[in-house]
C-alpha cells in the first residue's frame, strides 16, 4: 500500500514529533553528564525489519541515524508486548559499537501484530572492565572493556529481568548512575509506544506501516537525486591517524568512492589491518554500517538541508571493508576508542567528495576532538577529584564561500565546553588560558577555522591528565584548491619553562605540583589561494588577533603597517608570489608530503597486499616490523613497492610459521 | 456619570506593525481597545497618535490617565536587526575569546556549513584586563590599572559607544569589575558602562558575558527611546510616569529600564503571556498553552496553575539571555508561511514567510505566493469581515489565484490544495509545539489552548485537534493581550547570589546570611518604588545539585526553613524535587547550593473587569457562507463578536469575526460565551 504524498508529509511531521517526544523524555529524565552535556544518546523508530525510519532532528548524537537493528532484532527468537531488549556487545549483531553504549529496542504491537520498534542508546560513563570509564587506547581485547550483554530481554512482557540487571550492576563502577539513565531510556521507549499507538488510531494501522516504509523511500529518493548530480567516477582519498600506540606507526584509512548514476560504493580496501589497540571499528562487514556513513549524512544534509534524515539515506551506498581490517576487526579485537578512527573515516569521505564536488565541499575540519580529563587531589581536603574539563577541538574547514568556524565546527558540532568558572569551582586546578590560537587556521582565499588552546596548572603530586583521541600532531587537515592545510596540534608540558616537553599524541600524563599543561588542537584547512584573499579580510583577521602580521605577509601576501594595509608593499608581495601549482587539489603540509615520498601509494599497496595475505593475528605485528625495517631504507624512494617486498622476505626468514606461506601477490 | 470624574489605566504595547492600546476604565470598569500603526522611525509618536485617537473615539483625555504601562520590542529588535551600540568588551587577559567560542556547540548539528552567530562585539573591540580573581574569590593577580587605561584608549580609538565588563569569577568577588568600572568612568565619563556583577551575578562566564554585552548593546537605544516616550507623554498631558514591562513578567520604573535595559528585552512577549495568563485565570482556566500567531512566527508559552513558566536562556535573536524570563518559545511558522512544491513534487509549507510585507496574497499588498492565510481565505474561512483596525481589506480572489497556481503543480483543485496547505502547516506546527510540551513533560490533554494574535484564533481549533486538546479559549480582546498584560503586571525584581557550596552545618550560616542580604536588597528596591510600608511578598528558591552534577535544578524554599536554619527541610525539598523530575534521588548523597535566589513582588492595583450582560436571546448569525472544511464543502454561520453576550452558544462549522482577528470553528466544536465575553470552544466527543 502506498499513501499519497500529502498524507506522507503530514505523517513525517507526526513521526518527527514522536521521535522528539522520546528524545525529550530521555533528555529530561536522564541525569548523567554524558546525556545532559554531550548529548551522547539516540532514539528512533525502526521498521519491523530494523531500518531506522525516524529520528529527532536537533537533539542527540549524529552518528547512529542510519543504524540497522536487524541482526540484533533477529538474535531474539520471539517478541511479545511489553518486552524491552538490550545489548552492549560490539560483536553481537553489530548494533552496539563499543561496550559503554547500551542499546535497547522495544517491539510495538497493534492488535497482536508487530508493527515497528522503538529504539535508542545511551553512553554509560562506566561499564566496568580494566580501567575507570572503560575506555583506553592500550586495551587489546574486548573482554577488558567491560561487562558485555548479548541481545536479551531487560523487560519480558513488562516485567523487569532483575537477575540480568543485578549482574550488569554488579560489574560496573557507578551502578546507580547507569540504572538511572537506563530507566530514562526505557521511559523514552514507552513514550514512543504511546505516541505510536496514537498515530495508529489517527492514521490507521495500514497507513502507519506504509507511512513508515514511505519515510525510508522519501529519504532514499532524495539521496539518489543527490547522487545523480555527482559526476560519475572513482574518487580516491586516503588519510592517516598519527600513531597506533605510544610512539607507534601511522594508521591509514584508504577509500575509493565510486559514484555510478544514483548509487555509490565506498571501498575501504587498503586501510590498515586491525590493531593491537582499541581503535578498531566493529562493523561486521555490514555494507551499510552507520559508522561508515556518518560523513555521508553530513554531506547530504549540508548540500540538501531539507533532506529527510533516516536510514533510507544509506540505501544507495555499499561499503567494502575487508575482513580483519581496522574497519572490520575480528572478535575479540578491542574497539573502545573507535571514535578516533571514525573521525578519520569521515575525513576520508569528505576528501573523496571534495574531489567529486570541489565547488561545494569544504576543506577538512580539524579532525581531532581531545576529551580532557584530570584526576588530582584537593590539597585542603585530601579528596581525590576526577573531572572532565573540556573537549579541545579545532575549527571547521573553510567553505567555498566563507571562512571556517573557529574553535569547533565542520563535523565536530555537538559537543559543548565546560565553563572555566565551573571547572575551577569543581577541580583544584587553575586555568591560565582558554581561547583561540592565532595562525592555526589553514590559509586560503577562505581561511580554515582556528584551533582552541587551553593551558592550566595543577597543584598536587600524582595529578593525572588523560587526553582521549589525541591526533593531528603530524598529519594535518587538508586544504583544497590552493588553500593550505590546517596547523598541527600540540600538547606540551611546561611550555614556558626551562625544559618544555612536547607530548605529541600521548594520551596520558602524570604531573607534579606547579606543572603547566598546554594543549592546542589542530586548525582546519583553507579553501582557495590565500594570495587572492580579500585584503580587508586579512586586515580584519590581524586586528582581531586571528592572524599575525608575519603570517599575513608570508601566507597571504598582505603587508600590514601599524593598523593599516601597506598597499604598495602588498601589491609587490602578491605580484611576486608563485601561482598555486595546477592539478594539485589538496595541500597536506610538509609532514605528509615527506611521509608519502617514502611511503608512496605503491609501497603502501605492497604492504597492504602482504598483510592481507597473513593470518589476522600476524598482521599488526608484521606491520610494526615492516615500519621498523623500512624506516630508513633508501629503496623506498623508488616508490614501486619493491623495497617493501624485499623487507618482508627478510623479516619472514626469522619466523618459521610464515616461511611456508606463498609470497603475496 | 460625568466624564470628568472618570480615570483610566492605559497599557500600550508597541509591536513591529501595530501599536496596541488597552484601556481600563477605573470607574465604569469597562475595557477599550485600539490599534494604531507603529512608527519605528519616530519612537513615541504612535503613543501621541493613540492618545489623540482615544480622546477622539472614546472621550478619554490624557489628564484622566492615572497609570500607564508600556511594553516594547525595541530591545529584541535592536539585537535582531543588529543596530545597537558599538560595544567594547573588557575581559580577563587570556580569556578574551569568550564570545567567539560561546559554548562550542554549533546551531545546526548536521551541517558542515553551520556557523555560530557573529558575536555582538567583534574581537578587535575585546580588550584584555590584567588581574585575576580565583574561584574562591581571592585575588591571584592584582588589577593592573594600566591595562584598563590601555583598554579605554583602544576602545576610544575604535569608536566604542558603550563598555561592557565581564571578568572571570566576578560572581564571587566583584571588586575588580567595580574598580575597572570606576576607572572607565573616570577616563571616559560619556561612555555608558555595564558590569556583569550588576546585571545577573551568576557562575558561568559565557552566559554572564553575553547577557552583559546585550545590556550594553541595547542601552543607548532604549534610553533614548524611553526618554522620547516620557517626553511624548508629558507633552500630551499624561501626568503618570510610565511603568515598563519586564522580561520576568513584572513592571519597573522608566528610570530603571534606562539602566537595566536587559530587563526589558522581552518586554512585549512576556507581557503577552502575562495578559494571557490573566485572561485564563479570569475564565477559571488554570493550565493553558498560550498560542500567539502573527505573520511570521508563533509564540508558544505554558501557563500552569495560573502562573507562566519561567526559565533562563531565552533566545534573543541569535543569543541566549541569562536572566529570569517568562519562557516563550518562538516557532518559525505563522499566517505568512509560504507553500511551495519541492523538486520531488512534495508540498512543503515554510520556513520562508511573506511576513507583513508583502504579506499574504489576499492582503493585496503585492504578495503573490500562497501562504497559510491564503489557504484559509481560499477555503472561504477568511474575508468575511475586515482585518485590523487599519482595515486591511481581504481579497479572497487573489488567495484563490495564488493557491490555484500551486495546485496545478500538484494536479489538485484550489480547495484541495488549500486544505492540504492547512493540514501540512498545522501538522508542522503540531510537531514544533509538541517539542515544547515534551521538553517540560506536559500532557497536552490537561491543557486549554488560549489563542491570540492576528492568526491564533484562525488556526487554534485545527491545532487543538492534533494536540489532543479539548478546549480552546479565545479571549474577548485577542488582539491586545500584550497591552493588557502590562495593566495586570506586578512590580517585580529578581535577585541572585552564587554560593556554590556544599550544604551542611558549616555552610548553613552563610546561606542564611545570603538570603538575609538578598531580602534586604529586595525590600530596599521595592520600598524605593512603592514607598515604605508597601505591600510585598518574597519568594525564595535555590538552584541545587548533587555533588559532581554538572547542572542544577531550582528548588522552592520556604522562608521559615531558611530562618530556622532547617537543613533537613531544605535537603528534603531538593531530594523531592530531584525525584519528581528524574524519578530517582539519593537521600545519602551530599548536595549543594549553587545559587540563592529571591523574587520580590510588590502588588500593583489589578483591574477587575465588568461582566458582560447576560444573553437576552439566542445569538443570531450575520450571514451564512459556503466554506471548505475537512475535505468537503459545507455551510458555516458567520457571527460578529460584538453581538455576543454572556451565555450565548454556537456550534461549528462557524466563523466569528471581530475587528482584529477571525476565529475559525470546524465542525465538532461547540462554543459558549463566558461571563467576561471570552469564547470557550469545546471539542465534542
Amino acid at each position: 500500500m502506498a499513501i499519497d504524498p500529502i498524507t506522507q508529509e503530514i505523517f513525517a511531521n507526526y513521526c518527527r514529533a514522536t521521535a522528539e517526544s522520546m528524545a525529550y523524555t530521555l533528555y529530561r529524565t536522564a541525569h548523567s553528564t554524558f546525556v545532559k552535556e554531550t548529548e551522547d544518546f539516540t532514539v528512533g523508530i525502526t521498521t519491523v525489519g530494523g531500518e531506522t525510519a525516524a529520528v529527532p532532528r536537533d537533539l542527540g548524537a549524529t552518528w547512529l541515524i542510519g543504524l540497522d537493528y536487524k541482526k540484533a532484532i533477529d538474535l531474539i527468537p520471539s517478541y511479545e508486548e511489553g518486552d524491552v531488549c538490550c545489548t552492549n556487545d560490539p560483536y553481537s549483531g553489530y548494533v552496539c559499537t563499543h561496550a559503554p553504549d547500551l542499546h535497547v529496542w522495544k517491539p510495538i504491537f497493534w492488535e497482536g501484530e508487530l508493527v515497528c520498534f522503538t529504539v535508542g542508546h545511551i553512553h554509560n560513563t562506566d561499564i566496568g572492565g580494566a580501567v575507570p570509564a572503560s575506555l583506553s587506547r592500550t586495551l587489546v581485547e574486548v573482554h577488558q572493556e567491560g561487562i558485555r550483554v548479548p541481545p536479551c530481554k531487560l523487560y519480558r512482557a513488562g516485567v523487569l529481568n532483575e537477575e540480568l540487571l543485578g549482574i550488569m550492576m554488579l560489574n560496573v563502577r557507578a551502578p546507580e548512575q547507569n540504572w538511572g539513565d537506563t530507566k530514562a531510556l526505557v521511559g523514552a521507549m514507552n513514550t514512543g509506544e504511546r505516541r505510536i499507538h496514537e498515530m495508529i488510531r489517527k492514521f490507521g494501522v495500514e497507513t502507519f506501516k506504509a507511512g513508515l516504509a514511505g519515510l525510508l523511500d522519501v529519504a532514499e529518493r532524495q539521496t539518489r537525486e543527490f547522487l545523480r548530480a555527482v559526476p560519475d567516477g572513482t574518487y580516491r582519498y586516503a588519510d592517516y591517524i598519527d600513531e597506533d600506540g605510544d610512539n607507534g606507526n601511522p594508521i591509514r584509512i584508504a577509500l575509493a568512492l565510486t559514484v555510478a548514476g544514483d548509487t555509490a560504493t565506498l571501498d575501504f580496501s587498503g586501510s590498515d589491518p586491525q590493531l593491537d589497540a582499541s581503535n578498531n571499528v566493529p562493523t561486521g562487514g555490514h555494507p551499510r554500517h552507520t559508522l561508515l556513513l556518518v560523513a555521508v549524512y553530513y554531506t547530504l544534509c549540508t548540500l540538501n538541508p531539507r533532506i529527510l534524515i533516516n536510514g533510507g539515506m544509506c540505501r544507495p551506498f555499499t561499503c567494502i571493508c575487508p575482513d580483519g581490517s581496522i574497519l572490520n576487526p575480528r572478535f575479540p579485537a578491542a574497539v573502545g576508542m573507535r571514535s578516533l578512527t571514525c573521525n578519520r573515516i569521515r575525513t576520508a569521505i569528505f576528501g573523496a567528495f571534495s574531489l567529486a564536488l570541489p565547488d561545494r565541499m569544504p576543506a577538512a575540519s580539524s579532525g581531532a576532538s581531545s576529551i580532557m580529563n584530570v584526576m588530582t587531589t584537593d590539597n585542603e581536603t585530601g579528596e581525590r577529584i576526577i573531572a572532565a574539563i573540556n573537549p579541545i577541538m579545532g575549527g571547521g574547514g573553510a567553505l567555498p564561500f566563507r571562512d571556517g568556524s573557529n574553535g569547533s565546527g565542520g563535523d565536530a558540532t555537538f559537543l559543548k565546553n565546560s565553563p572555566i568558572e565551573i571547572t575551577e569551582a569543581e577541580v583544584p586546578i587553575q586555568v591560565l588560558r582558554y581561547g583561540l590560537e592565532p595562525d592555526t587556521g589553514g590559509p586560503g582565499r577562505f581561511r580554515g577555522g582556528l584551533a582552541q588552546v587551553m593551558e592550566f596548572m595543577v597543584f598536587s603530586p600524582q595529578s593525572r591528565i588523560t587526553a582521549r583521541n589525541r591526533d593531528r600532531c603530524k598529519f594535518q587537515p587538508f586544504g583544497v584548491l590552493g588553500g593550505r592545510a590546517g596547523k598541527p596540534s600540540h600538547f606540551t608540558l611546561n611550555p614556558d619553562g626551562d625544559k618544555p616537553v612536547e607530548l605529541g599524541s600521548r594520551d596520558i600524563l602524570t604531573c607534579d605540583p606547579g606543572d603547566v599543561i598546554r594543549i592546542v588542537s589542530s586548525g582546519a584547512g583553507g579553501y582557495g589561494d590565500p594570495f587572492t584573499r580579500d585584503v580587508e579580510a586579512v586586515l580584519t583577521d590581524v586586528r582581531c588577533g586571528f592572524v599575525s602580521p608575519a603570517s599575513a605577509r608570508d601566507d597571504y601576501g598582505v603587508a600590514i603597517a601599524g593598523d593599516a594595509v601597506d598597499t604598495e608593499a602588498t601589491q609587490a608581495l602578491r605580484t611576486a608570489a608563485a601561482p598555486v601549482p595546477a592539478g594539485r587539489h589538496f595541500d597536506f603540509g610538509a609532514f605528509r608530503d615527506a611521509y608519502e615520498a617514502h611511503w608512496t601509494r605503491a609501497n603502501y599497496d605492497a604492504m597492504t597486499a602482504i598483510l592481507d595475505g597473513l593470518p589476522v593475528n600476524w598482521r599488526a605485528f608484521i606491520k610494526k616490523r615492516l615500519f621498523a625495517e623500512l624506516a630508513s631504507d633508501p629503496g623506498m624512494a623508488r616508490g614501486n613497492g619493491g623495497a617493501v617486498h624485499a623487507a618482508f622476505e627478510r623479516i619472514r626468514e626469522g619466523y618459521p610459521a610464515l616461511r611456508g606461506r606463498r609470497r603475496a601477490a | 456619570m460625568q466624564a470628568a470624574e472618570a480615570t483610566y489605566r492605559v497599557g500600550v504595547d508597541i509591536g513591529g506593525t501595530f501599536t496596541d492600546f488597552c484601556v481600563f476604565d477605573e470607574v465604569g470598569r469597562g475595557i477599550r481597545t485600539l490599534k494604531v500603526l507603529s512608527r519605528p522611525d519616530r519612537p513615541g509618536s504612535e503613543v501621541t497618535t493613540g492618545l489623540a485617537e482615544l480622546e477622539q473615539r472614546y472621550g478619554i483625555r490624557p489628564s484622566q490617565v492615572t497609570f500607564f504601562t508600556h511594553g516594547s520590542t525595541v530591545g529584541v529588535n535592536t539585537v535582531i536587526q543588529r543596530n545597537g551600540a558599538r560595544v567594547a568588551l573588557l575581559a580577563t587577559r587570556n580569556f578574551t575569546d569568550v564570545l567567539e567560542l560561546a559554548r562550542l556547540r554549533m546551531p545546526e548539528a548536521w551541517s558542515l556549513y553551520s556557523i555560530r552567530p557573529t558575536p555582538l562585539v567583534r574581537k578587535d573591540l575585546v580588550f584584555p584586563i590584567t588581574g585575576r580573581i580565583l574561584s574562591d574569590g581571592s585575588v591571584e593577580t592584582a588589577l593592573d590599572r594600566d591595562s584598563v587605561v590601555e583598554a579605554v584608549r583602544g576602545a576610544r580609538a575604535k569608536g566604542a559607544e558603550a563598555v561592557a565588563i565581564c571578568l572571570l569569577n566576578a560572581f564571587r568577588n566583584p571588586a575588580h569589575e567595580r574598580a575597572v568600572k570606576a576607572i572607565v568612568q573616570e577616563l571616559a565619563p560619556d561612555l555608558p558602562v555595564t558590569c556583569s556583577s550588576e546585571v545577573w551575578p551568576v557562575i558561568r562566564e559565557y552566559e554572564r558575558t553575553v547577557t552583559t554585552v546585550i545590556n550594553g548593546y541595547i542601552q543607548p537605544r532604549i534610553a533614548h527611546y524611553i526618554t522620547a516616550l516620557q517626553a511624548a507623554l508629558r507633552e500630551a498631558g499624561v501626568a503618570a510616569d510610565p511603568l515598563i514591562t519586564k522580561t520576568n513578567g513584572g513592571v519597573m520604573r522608566a528610570s530603571d529600564a534606562k539602566v537595566a535595559c536587559v530587563n526589558m528585552v522581552l518586554s512585549g512577549t512576556a507581557s503577552g503571556v502575562m495578559g494571557a495568563a490573566h485572561a485564563a485565570r479570569a475564565a477559571g482556566i488554570r493550565d493553558a498553552l498560550t498560542l500567539d500567531i502573527g505573520g511570521t512566527s508563533a509564540d508558544v508559552a505554558l501557563v500552569l496553575g495560573g502562573e507562566p513558566k519561567y526559565g533562563m536562556g531565552e533566545l534573543i535573536g541569535d543569543f541566549p539571555l541569562y536572566i529570569p524570563s517568562v519562557s516563550v518559545s518562538s516557532i518559525g511558522a505563522g499566517g505568512g508561511s509560504i507553500a511551495t512544491v519541492d523538486a520531488l513534487g512534495t508540498l512543503k509549507v515554510g520556513p520562508e514567510s511573506a511576513g507583513s510585507t508583502p504579506g499574504p496574497a489576499c492582503f493585496g499588498r503585492g504578495g503573490e505566493r500562497p501562504t497559510v492565510t491564503d489557504a484559509f481565505a481560499a477555503c472561504g474561512l477568511l474575508g468575511q469581515g475586515t482585518l485590523g483596525y487599519s482595515a486591511v481589506r481581504l481579497h479572497p480572489d487573489r488567495a484563490r489565484l495564488a493557491v490555484g497556481e500551486l495546485g496545478q503543480k500538484l494536479g489538485l483543485g484550489v480547495e484541495d490544495t488549500a486544505e492540504a496547505i492547512i493540514r501540512i502547516a498545522v501538522s508542522g506546527m503540531y510537531a514544533e509545539v509538541n517539542k515544547i510540551l515534551a521538553k517540560y513533560g506536559t500532557d497536552p490533554r490537561d491543557l486549554s489552548l488560549l489563542a491570540f494574535g492576528g492568526a491564533g484564533p484562525m488556526m487554534a481549533c485545527f491545532l487543538a485537534r492534533e494536540l489532543g486538546i479539548d478546549r480552546v479559549f479565545v479571549p474577548l480582546t485577542p488582539g491586545v493581550l500584550s497591552a493588557m498584560g502590562g495593566l495586570v503586571a506586578d512590580m517585580k525584581n529578581d535577585l541572585v547570589r552564587t554560593l556554590y557550596v556544599a550544604l551542611d552545618e558549616r555552610t548553613i550560616g552563610i546561606v542564611q546570611a545570603t538570603f538575609a542580604e538578598l531580602e534586604a536588597a529586595g525590600r530596599a528596591w521595592i520600598e524605593e518604588r512603592l514607598g515604605v510600608g508597601a505591600d510585598y511578598r518574597v519568594v525564595c528558591s535555590a538552584d541545587m545539585s548533587y555533588k559532581g552534577q554538572s547542572f542544577e535544578i531550582e528548588v522552592p524554599l520556604e522562608a521559615g526553613w531558611i530562618a530556622a536554619g532547617d537543613l533537613a527541610a531544605i535537603t528534603a525539598a531538593f531530594h523531592r524535587e530531584h525525584d519528581a523530575i528524574y524519578g530517582i534521588s539519593d537521600a545519602e548523597a551530599p548536595c549543594r547550593i549553587i545559587n540563592a535566589r529571591l523574587v520580590i513582588v510588590g502588588q500593583t492595583p489589578k483591574p477587575d473587569f465588568e461582566p458582560l450582560p447576560p444573553a437576552t436571546g439566542p445569538l443570531a448569525p450575520r450571514q451564512e457562507v459556503e466554506v471548505r472544511l475537512d475535505g468537503r464543502p459545507c455551510r458555516a454561520a458567520v457571527y460578529d463578536r460584538a453581538d455576543m453576550q454572556a451565555g450565548h452558544r454556537l456550534t461549528g462549522p462557524a466563523i466569528v469575526v471581530q475587528s482584529d482577528t477571525t476565529t475559525c470553528i470546524p465542525g465538532g466544536f461547540a462554543g459558549e460565551v463566558d461571563a467576561q465575553g471570552g469564547l470557550v470552544l469545546t471539542r465534542q466527543a
